[in-house]
């Protein structure tokens, strides 16, 4: 991400809060919306990683299949409150990431790649290996809309469902951008610059991206919290690799150079999920071209469109 | 006899079956102005790579003030007062000279690069100290400017701020010269020269007039190994030397 | 459980490996000579296995296509390559990673239409559809016939890179990329040979597949990662790591799956973690 002068809070944190707010207002239905919220915080991930630090994870929806089944695990079975079981799911997010982290960051640039794509495999094998756990191939059920703030407010509204799923999402996206624009942001920035430069410095590159990879782990994981307490239930689709591939995209295609491009990639990806599917079952081809035309022309997602037109001629941004 | 800063025992650096380095050994000693040279392929680059950590030699010991440091990596080693800039210009071409600066020091500055919580400002000391290393590479007009839109010469000046921001005891320079014009050398050679003997500086140079003019010590390589070592006197005047260079290409 | 249970599964993992290791090689050597993976490498597995379901169709038997996909394959590869890929060149890894994955994603949407979603059978060719009774031991005729195509194939290659001049250069080439411009080669044309010959390597472990496992549209998707354990555990570059990386796991998938079923394909991501926490680099490869 473009880092200098970034100051946390700043207007993109305005713009971020009022597209939240407008979005239910805006969008036919508060599903969508709240759809939107879940793919945007899990897109956040993808974003952190390869905006900041320069790493692409195929990867991410291993930690979101966690935060769902560990959030739905602890609301049905536990009895936890929401807000408690979104956290616990969040850190166990934290702690995977963390873990394979250790694992992966010691290779550099396609290992990393692949290794990523593995362990989302893997999470997929994992949740239908042990059905009893996860539900297996039928999902992870019946999983109760509780309250919140102490018992003062009923998920079982759609509305007040939404506004908690845009505080945490809120809470999310304030999180990276006070990462990024702190000195924490400006060593991670280095890395992905010219890590070798970096480290001749004295920051040690791999702890570096592990902690990135750990908070992105996390924020992934609250992701898919999310998604159970949009759904009531988590599906087996949740940890497979179809869902990484769907979060990275999502970052992608709305740009990586800030967080708002994930909330936009999870809005255009959504809404031509929800209007083209109907149509025409094979619309991931429009998404396959959307995504070649993005790395080929459009360097920083639909983001920087804007800029892309504006700076025809001179050297394209550094991506 | 001066103390021994950093030395290298048959130091080898190997690339599948190529040696770049083989049976190396080095002395540096503490406040010289140690220089580096030989033909073009002699390994004096992957030298400089072994000694800084940024490639971990395939054999031999590395001491640094007499305790090894030959696996401790690039970034470990800055923190023991090593430092280097680099032969292509390493600089992060989109930060303002005074971030790249400040980006050197805040490596050095304990926990503060894990700071994730507040905004990046730096302190009024750090600021003033990037000011003063901008100065002495003489940087200050550009203080503000945009790494990338600098003059090559400012850049390599750059690199040399950057690589004096550890405060370190021992500093590699991997051709600072190269590329600069007449004026921006002299003030280089003066610069570099400035720093021994408080500090020790292993340099990498072609340009001999220079390397012969402000160096206490000249090791020379040719293909991978050590051919002569000595004051410039001795090996302006060595015939192996001048065999190495004829020889080649260079 | 029996001794012959045993090697049965053995011969079967095998089996399974082998056909890993004639999809994985392409994968590595290319990565080895230019530095790029490609994503759409399962995808060629899966078009070429759908080519074999349609020759299999048309012509009622699949054995045609053991020649025909891999010749596909390596179409589709220098196809994209001459359409998208030579674009990405400049670029860094990440645009040609994600290139070759929106590829992916087009190949199966692709098949998808023109075959639909379910998964289709491919019938075991007339000829090998018997089994083979040696002693008191009997193992399907296809399988053994997999192994050797698959054995013949892997001896081949090894011969062409250890006793050839083109297999120095891949060789030379494998361990310092900069070295095929010195030796005053074309790299481009090089790297094309390369990569439409890894591609049909892909196409041929697919058409050899589909007889057993048949043919639906996620196969790319699961051919991909399977193809990354085994370079990762292989280590890049290198073809023995590949064969080693790839009969493991073929073998640990095999007789897992008689002990654990639901557990099978989970114990190759399990082997692969376990080997990497000790063994970062791989089995063989260089760091």
């Amino acid at each position: 991400m473009t880092t200098e002068g970034l100051r946390f809070p700043n207007g993109t944190t305005v713009v971020i809060a009022v597209f939240l707010i407008a979005l239910p207002c805006i969008l036919p239905s508060l599903t969508l919306a709240s759809e939107i919220l879940v793919l945007a915080t899990g897109a956040l991930s993808c974003t952190l990683l390869l905006g900041s630090v320069g790493l692409l994870s195929f990867g991410q929806g291993l930690y979101f299949g966690l935060g769902a089944y560990v959030s739905a695990i602890l609301i049905r079975d536990f009895e936890l409150t929401a807000l408690a079981a979104t956290i616990v799911a969040s850190l166990a997010g934290c702690l995977l990431a963390a873990a394979a982290g250790l694992l992966i960051v010691r290779r550099q640039g396609v290992y990393f790649v692949m290794l990523t794509l593995a362990f989302a495999q893997m999470g997929f094998f994992l949740a239908l290996a042990f059905p009893r756990l996860t539900g297996g191939e039928n999902g992870f059920g019946n999983v109760p809309r509780t309250t919140i703030a102490f018992g003062q407010f009923a998920l079982s509204n759609p509305l007040l469902l939404y506004a908690f799923l845009a505080f945490l999402s809120f809470a999310a996206f304030a999180l990276v951008q006070r990462i990024v624009a702190s000195p924490f942001g400006s060593v991670l920035n280095s890395i992905r610059y010219n890590e070798s430069r970096s480290e001749a410095l004295g920051y040690d590159a791999r702890r570096f991206k592990l902690a990135a990879v750990t908070m992105a782990g996390g924020i992934a994981a609250l992701a898919g919290a999310m998604n159970t307490l949009m759904l009531s239930f988590v599906p087996l689709s949740a940890i497979d690799v179809e869902t990484s591939e769907r979060l990275l995209i999502a970052s992608l295609i709305g740009g990586v150079g800030s967080p708002l491009g994930a909330l936009i990639g999870a809005s255009v990806l959504s809404a031509m999920s929800d209007f083209l599917s109907p149509i025409w079952p094979r619309w991931s081809t429009i998404v396959a071209v959307l995504l070649i035309v993005t790395v080929l022309f459009l360097r920083d997602g639909l983001l920087g469109l804007g800029g892309v037109l504006r700076r025809q001629g001179k050297e394209m941004p550094n991506g | 006899m001066a103390e021994i800063l950093l030395s290298a025992q048959g130091l080898g650096v190997r690339f599948g079956s190529f040696n770049a380095i083989e049976d190396l050994n080095l002395s540096i000693a503490r406040g010289t102005l140690h220089s580096v040279i030989g033909p073009n392929g002699a390994g004096k680059t992957t030298l400089f790579n072994a000694l800084s950590g940024t490639r971990i030699p395939t054999q031999g010991e590395i001491r640094f003030q007499g305790h090894p440091i030959t696996n401790v990596p690039a970034y470990g080693r800055v923190h023991l007062g090593l430092s280097r800039s680099f032969q292509l210009t390493n600089i992060f071409r989109d930060l303002s000279v005074a971030e790249n600066i400040l980006l050197a020091l805040q490596a050095v500055a304990g926990r503060e690069a894990w700071a994730f919580w507040r905004n990046r400002d730096p302190l009024k000391v750090r600021k003033k100290r990037a000011a003063e290393l901008a100065d002495t590479v003489g940087l200050s007009a550009r203080f503000e400017a945009r790494a990338g839109d600098l003059s090559h010469g400012a850049q390599r000046a750059l690199e040399i701020a950057m690589a004096l921001a550890s405060d370190p005891k021992l500093l590699f320079l991997d051709e600072p010269l190269a590329g600069m014009g007449l004026d921006d050398v002299h003030r280089t050679k003066l610069l570099i020269k400035s720093l021994a003997p408080e500090r020790t500086v292993v340099l990498i140079e072609h340009n001999m007039s220079v390397v012969l003019d402000i160096s206490d010590t000249v090791t020379v390589l040719a293909q991978g190994k050590k051919i002569a070592e000595g004051s410039p006197q001795a090996i302006r005047t060595n015939v192996e030397v001048k065999n190495a260079y004829l020889g080649s290409a260079a | 459980m029996s001794a012959q249970v045993l090697i049965f599964g053995a011969l079967n993992g095998v089996g399974i490996g082998m056909i890993y290791f004639i999809l994985s090689v392409g994968l590595t050597m290319i990565f080895g000579l230019m530095q790029f993976v490609n994503f759409a490498h399962g995808a060629f597995y899966m078009v070429s296995a759908y080519a074999a379901f349609a020759i299999a169709q048309w012509t009622g038997s699949v054995l045609p296509a053991f020649l025909i996909s891999p010749i596909l394959a390596a179409i589709f590869a220098l196809v994209s390559e001459r359409l998208l890929l030579q674009r990405t060149y400049s670029l860094p890894h990440e645009a040609q990673i994600l290139i070759t994955f929106a590829l992916a994603i087009l190949a199966q949407e692709s098949v998808t239409m023109i075959f639909g979603t379910l998964g289709k059978n491919v019938p075991v060719p007339e000829v090998f559809s018997g089994v083979l009774i040696l002693g008191g031991f009997v193992y399907p005729s296809y399988r053994l016939f997999v192994v050797g195509v698959a054995v013949a194939v892997a001896v081949a290659m090894w011969l062409a890179i250890e006793r050839t001049r083109f297999g120095a250069m891949v060789r030379a080439a494998a361990e310092n990329a900069e070295m095929m411009g010195l030796l005053g080669f074309d790299s481009r044309k090089v790297f094309m040979a390369a990569f439409a010959f890894g591609g049909a390597l892909a196409g041929l472990a697919g058409a050899l597949a589909a007889p057993l496992r048949g043919v639906e549209p996620l196969m790319g998707r699961e051919a991909l990662a399977i193809a990354f354990v085994v370079v990762i555990l292989g280590g890049l570059g290198s073809f023995n790591g590949a064969l080693l990386a790839a009969l493991l796991i073929g073998i640990t998938q095999s007789l897992m799956s008689m002990i654990w079923p639901g557990g099978a394909h989970l114990m190759i991501y399990g082997v692969m973690t376990m080997i990497l926490a000790f063994r970062p680099t791989g089995l063989m490869g260089r760091s």
